[in-house]
Order: C-alpha cells, then structure tokens, then sequence
C-alpha cells in the first residue's frame, strides 16, 4: 500500500521533537512588564485600538571569507587586515577582494596602535545599549592599514576623544568571536 | 551639456498628510491613501489613469511588515498597475522621486504615481516602556551587522562622527549648527503640516539634553509618522490633459559613497571631494544633477531649497556639497544669514526635517512637493521670493549619509 500524503506528515510530526517556541518565552516576558506597569493589555483612546507586539527572528551565520579575523581575534587576540595583491591597500576591516583591483588579497597583521579620525560619545541609544551610555565610538586607523574601522574607545573618566588621538587595542578576556571582543585605549 | 535625452516631466499633483510623532488612528496604507487621495484631485486626474507607482517606504521593521508596498498598491486600487517599492534609508524619498522620474521620462508610463509612507512610531521599548529607543534599534540595523552595530553604533552616532570631523577639519561650531535648528523650528510654524514648530534661542539648543556629541536633542531631527504624495506626467500628456500649474523636473542626481565610512579617504576616487569630513557623494549628486538642469551657478540661481537636516550639522554640511558655500564655510553661510527665509536663498522653508518632522519615505517626497508648491507660488504664509523659477531639493540617507540624491525643479 502506498501511504498518502497526510499519513507521511503525520508520521513526520510524531518524530520530530516537539517544544514550545522561544517566542513564547518572549509573549511571558511582555506579559510580566504589563502586570508590572498595571495597565491592560489593551489600550484604548478615542477611537482606535491597541495591542502590544513583538517581531523576534533567530539566527546562526557565516562570516564567510572573513571567518579568518575573527577565528585569530576569538584565539590569539590578533587583528588580521588585509592586503591587495596589486596595489598594496591594506583593508581594516579586511576584505577578501580589493574593491578597487578587483584582485585578491592576502591576510596582514594590522598593529595595535591607531590613530582616531573621528569619534564621538552617545548619551543616548537604541534600547539595546542603553544601560550602556555614555560610551565613545570612533574611526581608528591602525598604523599600518590604509582604511579605519568603526570601534569602541574607552572614555577613562574624560567625555570625548579627540580626533589625532594615539590608542592601542586591548582584548576582552573572554571572547566570543566578535568585533566588540576588542576596544581602543588611550595611550597615555 | 545636458545629459538627460528623456523625455521633459512634469510634476502636476501634490498630496500630504500632516506629519505628526504618531498617528494610531491611521494604519500606513490609510496614510498613503490620504496623500494619494490629495494628489489626484490636485492632478485633476482619476486614480485610474496612473500607469505605474513607486512607493518610498523605508523599513519592514517599522512598518511591521515585509513588502509593505504591495498592501499599499492594494488599498489604493492599484491592481493591474506596476508598482515597484524604493528603500533607501533617509534617501528613501528623494531616490523614489528618482524613480518615478525615470518611469515617465522613459517612456514606461506617461502618468506615474509617487508615495512615501511610514509608521514610524509603533515600535516600543517594554523593558523601558518607551518608544524612542525601540525606534533607534529598528534604524540601527541598518548599521553593518557585523562590524558596526555590535559596538553601538546607530543613526545620530554615525552622522556625529561626519561632524565631529568637520569641527576638526574646518573649525565649524555647535553654536553655528544650532543656527540652523533655530531657523528650520521657527520655520515651521507656516507650514500646517508641520510636526514641531517651536520658538528657540541658540542657548535653548546648547542646553538641550546630550545626544551623541556633538549632537544636542534640539540639533536632531523627530521621527515622524506620515505621508506625501506626488503625481508625475510627460510633457505631451501635461499639455493634453491641460493640467494647471506643471513643475518641471530640470535636473536629478544621484551618488552613493563608501558606507564603511572609516574606508573614505582624501586618496581614493573620491578623494577631491574630501574625506570623513565631507559629504563627498552629496557634491557628486548635485553636480550631476546642476549639469542635466544646465545650472552653473547654483546660489545665484537657485530660489528655494529644501535641504535634509536630519542633523543640524548636516544643513551646514550640504550648504557645502550643494555650492551654495565654499568646502568648510557652512557655518559662516547661516552665520551670515543666506539661508534664512528672508536671506538670498531660503532653505527649508517647510520647517525641513527638524521643524516638519521625518516620515522617512515621505520625508524626501514632501521635500520635492514643498519646492514644487514654492515654485507654483502657493506655499501660503511661507512662500519665497521666486526670481528664477528654479529650485532644489536634497535627501540624505544610510551610514554617515552614504546616500545622496538632488533634484531639481523649475518653471
């Protein structure tokens, strides 16, 4: 006898492991924050209705060709640029292709220390980093790269750094394979 | 030499809703239809005789949707017709006007249809029971994934860093960007669509509480939740249907620089126009678009602009990449007072993004409608001295405003 279509996914259905989705915990978490503030569920003005909502996506991704970086920043807290095989631009953040030669690059080792072109600090943010204001970001050029990346860079009590300032990279002790597993310091 | 061998357009209906911080009473395919609704009557046409539609809408995560342009296109009676979304951060507008442009000027449609749209304010924040911070995290994402939003990084942080490098470069003030967020505030106290007209002393911006420095909360525009509407014809259509008051379109233009913004340099292809500092792409926008409009000197000729002040710092910025000031002289420009509403070229009349508020999408087709009512001479109690007939409106957009478009309409 052939099985039929429905007889299959049931038997799919029996196998597979069976669990609340995450989003429910999510759906609890909304919950308690509403029974905490006390107000309904339901917010009702003139004459328009509300509901509260969430959209939770879930992820695991590559990072492809540049896996390499933060493989040596996760195990030997290197900062791996890259550089073109024609024209010599060393990239920081590195890239597997110059965007200019369209040639390929090899990997280079990029220095600690930097030079910042522009920084600035936030008072305010989005709700994810909110507990941690106030907190300097900047461009940092490594000595020996030709391009700047986007990092952290340690306040020390002070409000801002200044551009032309000279900072050395420092490490996370536990690091998880991400940009933010390093930072800038002032050299002092 | 004009490069455009299309056809002339002509702009020949406006439509807008008020933008307001939130508008629960509305869903954004109730917003768009409102705008749209005006536009058609303003055109004199029925909404069966557009051919095509472009839709600005900026972000799903804001709209709480994916594809948010098909529900549009739908509400609007739509079916049948093509319609093709736009999303291009800040730029979403000005890059759709762009768009819509091109479909008529090409031949594709002989009547298009143009919205920008969005809800901008439906995210919230349960943890902290607020909207704004939620809001920013929906835009933040638009920072690189990998690199850049891991350390913080979101839209007021990343144009501050284009300002702090420009105070480095050229000496600009705060004091000269709180200029600029004085005029756009008072500004819009004549436009009824206007979101926050207020009344404000240089003193009352540098006291307003820290954003990202340099930015104070009164140098950083609202986000805003409304829509625009604009119906566009060719030449040959615009004079069989007779319409009234057409607004020519003489120029576009458009240029993306690096959004890796620590990647531009004064030696790379873009490297005359600057570095960090400037708003290099924003130069090449408006000089492509100035050669197609056959525009040599744009502060002599130029009446009225609208340009993208998401930021204070940013008006003074594209005073420089539009040629109305000299590379590092923005701040003198407003300090001299030109750009004021009784100056030699008022920009922002409107309130811009600062006073009007930012709709996202519908920030850059206001924009163009608010020069194109300018040049009709019914922007009522704001309107400008039109000498020239010709006028510019400018949209930024993405990571340290990576883009940039420029149009340029005459009569």
């Amino acid at each position: 006898m052939v099985k039929s279509a429905t007889e299959s996914a049931r038997e799919t259905v029996r196998r597979e492991v069976r669990s609340d989705p995450l989003e429910a915990q999510i759906d609890a978490i909304l919950e308690q924050q509403l029974k905490k503030r006390r107000r309904g569920v339901l917010v009702r003005t003139g004459n328009y209705f509300e509901i509260p909502d969430k959209l939770v996506m879930f992820y695991k991704y590559s990072y492809g060709m540049q896996s390499k970086f933060f493989k040596e920043l996760k195990e030997r807290k290197k900062l791996l640029g890259s550089m073109c095989r024609k024209c010599g631009r060393v990239y920081f953040p590195p890239r597997a292709s110059c965007s200019e030669c369209y040639t390929g690059t090899v990997w280079k080792e990029v220095s600690n220390g930097g030079v910042v072109l522009s920084s600035t600090t936030s008072w305010y943010t989005t709700s994810e980093f909110f507990h941690k204001v106030p907190y300097a970001i900047g461009y940092v050029k490594p000595l020996n790269a030709d391009t700047a990346i986007l990092q952290k860079i340690e306040l020390d009590g002070g409000e801002f750094v200044e551009p032309g300032t000279k900072v050395v990279a420092k490490f996370r002790r536990v690091r998880k394979g991400m940009v933010s597993d390093f930072w800038y310091e002032e050299i002092k | 030499m004009k490069k455009s061998a299309g056809r002339r357009v002509a702009i020949v209906g406006i439509g807008q809703t008020k933008f307001r911080a939130r508008i629960p009473e509305k869903t954004y395919y109730e917003l768009a239809f409102d705008s749209v609704r005006e536009a058609v009557l303003d055109a004199e046409i029925a909404p069966k005789d557009i051919e095509s539609v472009v839709y600005g809408i900026y972000n799903d995560l804001l709209e709480r949707q994916v594809m948010p342009d098909t529900y549009v296109h739908d509400y609007l009676g739509m079916h049948g017709k093509s319609g093709t979304r736009v999303t291009t951060g800040g730029a979403t507008g000005g890059y759709a006007f762009r768009a819509a442009y091109a479909e008529v000027a090409s031949g594709l449609s002989d009547i298009a249809l143009l919205v920008g749209v969005e809800k901008a304010q439906d995210c919230f924040d349960w943890a902290q029971f607020k909207t704004t911070p939620e809001v920013l995290k929906s835009i933040a994402y638009s920072a690189d994934m990998t690199w850049e939003f891991p350390i913080g990084a979101y839209a007021a942080s990343s144009y501050a860093l284009l300002a702090t490098a420009h105070m480095k470069k050229y000496g600009t003030t705060e004091e000269q960007a709180a200029l600029v967020s004085v005029k756009n505030h008072a500004n819009a106290f004549n436009n009824p669509y206007a979101q926050s007209p207020m009344k404000l002393k240089v003193d009352d911006v540098m006291s307003s509480r820290m954003i990202s420095y340099p930015f104070k909360m009164y140098d950083c525009s609202l986000y805003t939740e409304g829509a625009s509407a604009l119906v566009l014809m060719s030449e040959e259509k615009a004079r069989q249907l007779k319409a009234k008051d057409p607004v020519w379109v003489l120029g576009v233009g458009s240029s993306n620089d690096k959004s890796f913004t620590g990647f531009r340099s004064s030696e790379d292809s873009l490297g005359e126009y600057g570095d960090i500092a400037d708003l290099r792409n924003h130069y090449v926008a408006a000089k492509l678009a100035y050669r197609m409009a056959g525009i040599e000197r744009p502060n002599r000729e130029i009446d009225v602009a609208e340009l993208h002040d998401a930021f204070s710092f940013t008006e003074l910025q594209a005073y420089e990449a539009m040629g109305f000031a000299e590379p590092g002289r923005g701040g003198q420009f407003i300090q001299d007072g030109v750009p004021e509403m009784d100056g030699d070229l008022p920009v922002s009349p409107s309130g811009g993004l600062l006073g009007a508020g930012h709709a996202v999408g519908a920030t850059g087709v206001m924009q163009v409608g608010e020069i194109a009512r300018q040049l009709r001479g019914k922007a009522g109690k704001r309107q400008v001295e039109v000498r020239n007939g010709v006028g510019l409106a400018h949209s930024i957009g993405g990571p340290g405003s990576s883009y940039a478009t420029v149009t340029i309409l005459g009569v």
